[in-house]
């Protein structure tokens, strides 16, 4: 399975990749619900570069208690149909990338918009060994 | 459409907020950003009202292109009439507040009034509060932005520094600490309004039909049209790459423009600020990143851009790159602009070189110009005159044939003795002396065009006056060096009604000649079009340019020509039959 991978030392902070994940997933252009979270931003120390993606360490696949989250054709799919809208999966992702909506959630599906439209190559996809 | 179609009205002096429905009619005429900032300021504001006065109004406009996946298209535009040189100011701002304000829910944000104590403003999508910045007042943008930071949490701030507060004619506003608007008092507005800072967030975003297909059309257009040599120096290198242009062309700034080579220019080009490089950075949506986070010794910036090396290295005798580096960095805090302040320093330096006055700085002094950003903007001990800019600087002391400005806004980085087009670039500049709003440089002098002939640059500079108007207006950022053809396919999109070239180019004339009619109201003629005398009576004597002056006749028949092409009289004043033909 290929998995996003962020490296800080890349990115420019343009959030080009928040606009294109919430663009194709969302069908609106708003970088808070992406699935992910890139930032860089000036504290007093300087330049921080951060970045939060899914690594499909597959934790919310293991704890979702009715199975909507499934690996299919190496990639992550969500059933929406059995979600319970418990929050479990959100509350439990170590990285903090998975949305939590009204109705379900929104999870990174690998799809690569973000990584196509990444103008640096700071996000790529790469070999994870799982499963 | 990508218009959110409401604007905040912010009143300081009521404390009242108002949410309006954003002009449709004029939005259709003058797109957003500058020019629908213009058009707000040209109905609203009272002719001849003191710019640092409650009567003043500061908008801050969004365009049809923020908060979207269109590549270039972080910039806000703010505007204000300058309390610099009476006209009317647009200036750009990069970073990420433009979007941030598009997705609380706005297009615009007009400021009105002045508050009675220092404040400053939290807008967090429907609510909008007055904070008190009692203990925020007299801090730098820099300490301010963080201790914003530190109360709020996750938003973007745009405040001011001291020199905003003592309403000094070069007050930038400053966000995400080294982004700037920065020409034409922009800040003294904010500080005379008792304004210190501006924070929002929002959470909501921006819908349009065929939203992925929208993207990948963007996408495509960003690998072959943005991403590309034209474009990609931003990249590698941002504008420090000018300053060897400049060296090689004969027009870059020395000694407060006693010439147009700098013998040391090597220890401020693009390589130098290379060596010093920590990372490169972007506003948003910007494939480009044409920002450089450097740092030398024990200062850092993300900088220096072209025009600070060039007013406040070459222009000061300052070849010194970790002096120049800090001396940006204090001026980013302190909220100055440095082009005029490189400009109003090498300007003190030769008069007190020549004997004129003394305000103890002389050529390539570090250790003095390194207490210029505090002196000036604090008004204290000689930065006291040196905070009143050029103009006036020279009305008290003397040396007005050498004060680089036109209309009291100081000369930016390309002497016009070996560019006349930049001449011509400045004199009819909305808002005094500025290269942004036509750089014909890059097609003349760095380009196939005699840089020392009058012939065609009043075409020249309209077009790209006119292109760069509907540019700052959609809004796309200057780097982007993209046709009008691609911004009427990107606007056709995000409109969703058919645009073309022609009619974005008749709407860049209007909002040219909306902002010249301000100027007009305002008592401004040809008589202000002027440039310095050093351009027309002083020659260049090293390099390219050695031997070279711009003579006046030739000044004079490129702006009587410009006249004429843009159906203005011989004193410069906008025909009525012009005026019907744009629907002024």
């Amino acid at each position: 399975m290929k998995a996003l991978s962020f490296n800080a030392e890349k990115c420019v902070g343009c959030k080009l990749c928040h606009l294109a994940c919430s663009a194709q997933n969302e069908e609106v252009f708003n970088p808070r619900l992406a699935r992910l979270i890139i930032s860089s931003y000036y504290d007093r120390e300087g330049l921080i570069v951060e970045g939060q993606v899914c690594d499909l360490c597959l934790e919310c696949v293991e704890a979702c208690p009715v199975d909507a989250i499934v690996v299919k054709n190496g990639r992550l799919s969500f059933l929406e149909d059995l979600c319970t809208d418990c929050g479990l999966c959100a509350d439990i992702c170590p990285n903090q990338v998975i949305i939590k909506k009204d109705k379900g959630i929104g999870i990174c599906v690998q799809c690569r918009s973000c990584s196509n439209w990444c103008p640096t190559g700071a996000l790529t996809f790469e070999e994870v060994e799982k499963l | 459409m990508t218009y959110t179609g409401n604007v905040l009205r912010v009143n300081l002096g009521t404390g009242k907020a108002v949410k309006e429905p954003l002009n449709k009619e004029w939005a259709r005429d003058y797109l957003g950003g500058k020019g629908l900032s213009i058009k707000y300021l040209y109905e609203e504001l009272k002719p001849g009202i003191d710019p640092l006065s409650p009567e003043n109004k500061l908008i801050l406009m969004t365009g049809p292109t923020t908060g979207t996946i269109v590549p270039n298209s972080g910039k806000l535009a703010i505007a204000a009439k300058s309390p610099a040189t009476g006209t009317i100011l647009d200036c750009s701002i990069g970073g990420h507040f433009a979007p941030e304000l598009k997705f609380a829910g706005y297009d615009a944000v007009i400021i009105e009034g002045k508050a009675k104590n220092p404040v400053y403003l939290f807008i967090e999508d429907d609510l909008v509060e007055l904070r008190s910045a009692r203990e925020l007042w007299g801090k730098g943008a820099h300490e301010t932005e963080h201790i914003i930071a530190e109360t709020l949490g996750d938003v973007v701030t745009m405040a001011i520094g001291p020199a905003g507060e003592n309403l000094l004619p070069m007050a930038c506003i400053s966000s995400e600490l080294y982004r700037q608007a920065g020409r034409g008092g922009i800040g003294a507005v904010m500080g005379s309004k008792n304004l210190k800072a501006i924070a929002v967030w929002g959470s909501g975003g921006i819908e349009m039909p065929d939203i992925r297909k929208f993207s990948a059309a963007m996408n495509k257009i960003k690998r072959e049209d943005t991403m590309t040599d034209d474009n990609m120096w931003a990249y590698s290198d941002g504008t420090p790459m000018i300053v060897d242009l400049c060296q090689s062309t004969g027009i870059l700034p020395t000694r407060n423009f006693q010439d147009g080579t700098f013998a040391e220019h090597e220890k401020i080009n693009s390589d130098a600020v290379k060596n010093t490089l920590k990372a490169k950075k972007a506003c948003f949506s910007c494939p480009l990143a044409c920002s450089n986070y450097v740092r030398k010794g024990q200062s850092e910036v993300e900088g220096p851009e072209y025009e600070t090396l060039a007013l406040c290295g070459s222009n000061c005798g300052i070849s010194d790159l970790e002096a120049i580096i800090e001396f940006n960095r204090l001026c980013d805090d302190f909220c100055l602009d440095t082009i005029s302040v490189g400009n109003i320093v090498g300007f003190a330096m030769e008069l007190t070189e020549k004997g004129v006055h003394d305000f103890g700085i002389r050529f390539g002094d570090v250790e003095n110009f390194l207490k210029m950003p505090g002196l000036i903007a604090g008004r204290k001990g000689v930065g006291a005159d040196l905070a009143e800019g050029v103009r006036a600087i020279a009305e008290k002391y003397g040396g007005q044939e050498y004060a680089m400005q036109v209309k009291g806004l100081e000369i930016p980085g390309y002497d016009p003795r070996g560019s006349w087009s930049m001449g011509l670039a400045y004199g009819t500049a909305d808002r005094g002396a500025c290269h942004m709003r036509a750089w014909p440089a890059a097609v003349e002098a760095f380009g196939d065009i005699d840089p020392f002939t009058s012939e065609g640059k009043a075409e020249l500079v309209i077009g790209m006056q006119d292109d760069n108007s509907v540019k700052f207006s959609a809004i796309f950022c200057d780097f982007w060096a993209l046709s009008t053809e691609r911004m009427a396919e990107i606007l056709s999109l995000l409109l969703e009604r058919e645009i073309d070239a022609a009619e974005l180019t008749k709407i860049g004339e209007r909002i040219y000649n909306l902002a010249r009619l301000f100027n007009e109201r305002e008592g401004f003629a040809r008589k202000d079009d002027n440039l310095p005398e050093r351009v027309f009576n002083e020659v260049l004597s090293t390099g390219f340019t050695a031997g070279k002056l711009l003579p006046k006749k030739d000044y004079e028949i490129m702006l009587g020509e410009y006249y004429r092409l843009r159906g203005w009289d011989e004193n410069g004043i906008i025909s009525e039959q012009k005026k019907k033909e744009l629907n002024l």
